[in-house]
């Protein structure tokens, strides 16, 4: 019965679902080496059965769901700190992080010394180089483009720096932190460490608005639907038709 | 219910603390030797409605996951490192340090406290004191009748007493420097604690190899705050903060919709 009913219903989870993808973005608009996420639609048939449909069933049929999100790996603008340990990444490359879940992947290369002397995150957790964990030395350190850790001359380690085969997705974790799936990480070739600098949160204001608005207003179409099959079309069936006179 | 409404509160309340950062930055534009904050936000945890790379059928992965966000919370406030102005004031025992180290000072509670506000004066017994009565360390004792002090860009001080023309070294300032100046403990009054995040400090004679910088006598520092950038991200807390009430409101009109239909 009435199944543009069930597809208004199912576009109207999508567009809510949507929304709040929406809304994590806009309020991560802030969030060093934070990466956008956008929403993928899809259309799945209801009755996806062996039989073959006829082309009417398909065309009812044809759900809109929201089928996944994908993030944005455009660059984010560099913004200067001034500060030695905050390292911004030119490039498509990711720091390595170890955490107690696994190595974890960030852009978020606000970076500190822990009280044993190791770089970690802000969180705490130490930042990978090319042989393990970084010890830091004491005063004050710069760090080449090629991601090399030295002070006064002295090398104290080499930053991982990190891309991924084609088609890896990698999981949000929270934190600014991306998992991948093992044997994925390959060296970034193509990424530069920019010392003093961090890098913004890629989200775009003005397409997230647009986003919203979208989202909002397809919504209130899908919302006028249900109500013209509850009040114009059901209402009238079961009530209206059995009037006999 | 929508996640949405959440999210969006989360990013409306980060944008507050962002601003009340602002305006205290704004607030110390002119004290001698502030060092700036940042706030750095983070995201929160996402819900994985569809794993990435989980299986499709037996063959494929779905080309994406769906995972949707929780928000956004600040995360730390890094203090800005960079050096701030020098102005002249004249006055011989003001000094301002050009590098990144610190004066370090005694407090009343024997803690040491470390500072960039390089302002000081003798207390009752000659000794160089901050403006809060907190000496200098190691501790420079200016002779009572000193009619010349000079300070080298070494740290090493210097009094001509009266009747002499060749002058005699005092002391020597030292400053101390940290592997993570960001993660210093502010006070207040200027003054920084060591912490943990900070790692022990370093002391050092200034003008040597360690970049604890040199020391300009009757100079001071200026706040490192920089009023265009505070104006811009000011300009940027408050828009963020609408785009969020923004989409409140697109939620909230969502939900309004949704409960005319049933009627």
């Amino acid at each position: 019965m009435d199944s543009g009913y069930y597809a208004a219903s199912t576009a109207l989870i999508a567009r809510t679902q949507a929304l709040d993808t929406i809304a994590n973005n806009l309020a991560n608009a802030s969030t060093v080496g934070y990466r956008a996420q956008h929403n993928d639609f899809s259309s799945v048939l209801a009755q996806a059965s062996g039989a073959p449909d006829s082309d009417l069933d398909q065309a009812i049929n044809n759900y809109g769901i929201m089928s996944g999100t994908t993030l944005d790996e455009t660059q984010g603008a560099l913004q200067k700190t001034g500060n030695d340990l905050d390292m911004a990444i030119q490039g498509s490359g990711f720091f390595v992080v170890q955490t107690s879940g696994g190595p974890m992947y960030t852009r978020n290369g606000s970076f500190q010394v822990s009280s044993k002397g190791l770089l970690t995150t802000a969180a705490g957790d130490p930042v990978l180089g090319d042989k393990g964990t970084i010890s830091m030395p004491p005063g004050s350190v710069s760090i080449s483009p090629d991601g090399t850790l030295s002070s006064n001359g002295a090398v104290a380690g080499k930053l991982k720096l990190v891309s991924f085969t084609a088609g890896t997705q990698l999981t949000s974790a929270g934190e600014t932190y991306y998992s991948a799936p093992p044997n994925t990480e390959t060296a970034a070739t193509d990424s530069t460490v920019k010392q003093g600098m961090l890098e913004s949160s890629n989200v775009n204001p003005v397409t997230s608005m647009v986003e919203l608005i979208t989202a909002q207003r397809s919504a209130e179409m899908m919302q006028r639907e249900l109500t013209m099959y509850s009040s114009e079309m059901d209402k009238t069936a079961t009530q209206e038709l059995p009037k006999v006179n | 219910m929508f996640h949405a409404l959440y999210t969006a509160a989360s990013g409306m309340t980060a944008q507050q603390i962002n601003l009340d950062n602002i305006a205290n930055n704004l607030a110390n534009a002119s004290t001698s030797g502030f060092q700036s904050r940042r706030v750095q936000f983070s995201d929160l945890l996402y819900q994985s409605e569809v794993m990435p790379g989980s299986a499709a059928t037996q063959q494929t992965t779905v080309a994406a996951g769906l995972q949707v966000g929780l928000g956004t919370r600040p995360g730390n406030t890094e203090i800005i490192q960079t050096q701030g102005d020098l102005s002249s004031t004249g006055n011989p025992l003001d000094f301002a340090i050009e590098g990144t180290g610190f004066f370090q000072i005694l407090m009343p509670n024997n803690q040491i406290g470390y500072t960039r506000s390089g302002s000081f004066q003798p207390n009752a017994q000659g000794a160089l004191v901050t403006a809060n009565g907190d000496a200098l360390q190691p501790a420079i004792t200016v002779p009572a009748n000193a009619t010349n002090i000079t300070v080298g860009s070494d740290g090493t001080v210097s009094a001509t007493l009266p009747g002499q023309t060749n002058a005699s070294q005092v002391g020597t300032i030292q400053l101390a420097t940290f592997a993570n100046p960001g993660g210093l403990n502010s006070i207040g009054n200027n003054i920084y604690l060591a912490t943990t995040a900070s790692g022990d400090p370093v002391v050092g004679t200034p003008g040597g190899a360690d970049g604890l910088g040199t020391i300009q006598q009757g100079m001071l520092e200026q706040a490192n705050v920089n009023i265009v950038d505070e104006f811009v991200n000011m300009i940027l807390a408050q828009r963020s903060y609408e785009s969020n009430s923004r989409v409140v409101k697109a939620a909230d009109e969502m939900l309004q919709g949704l409960n005319q239909v049933a009627q």
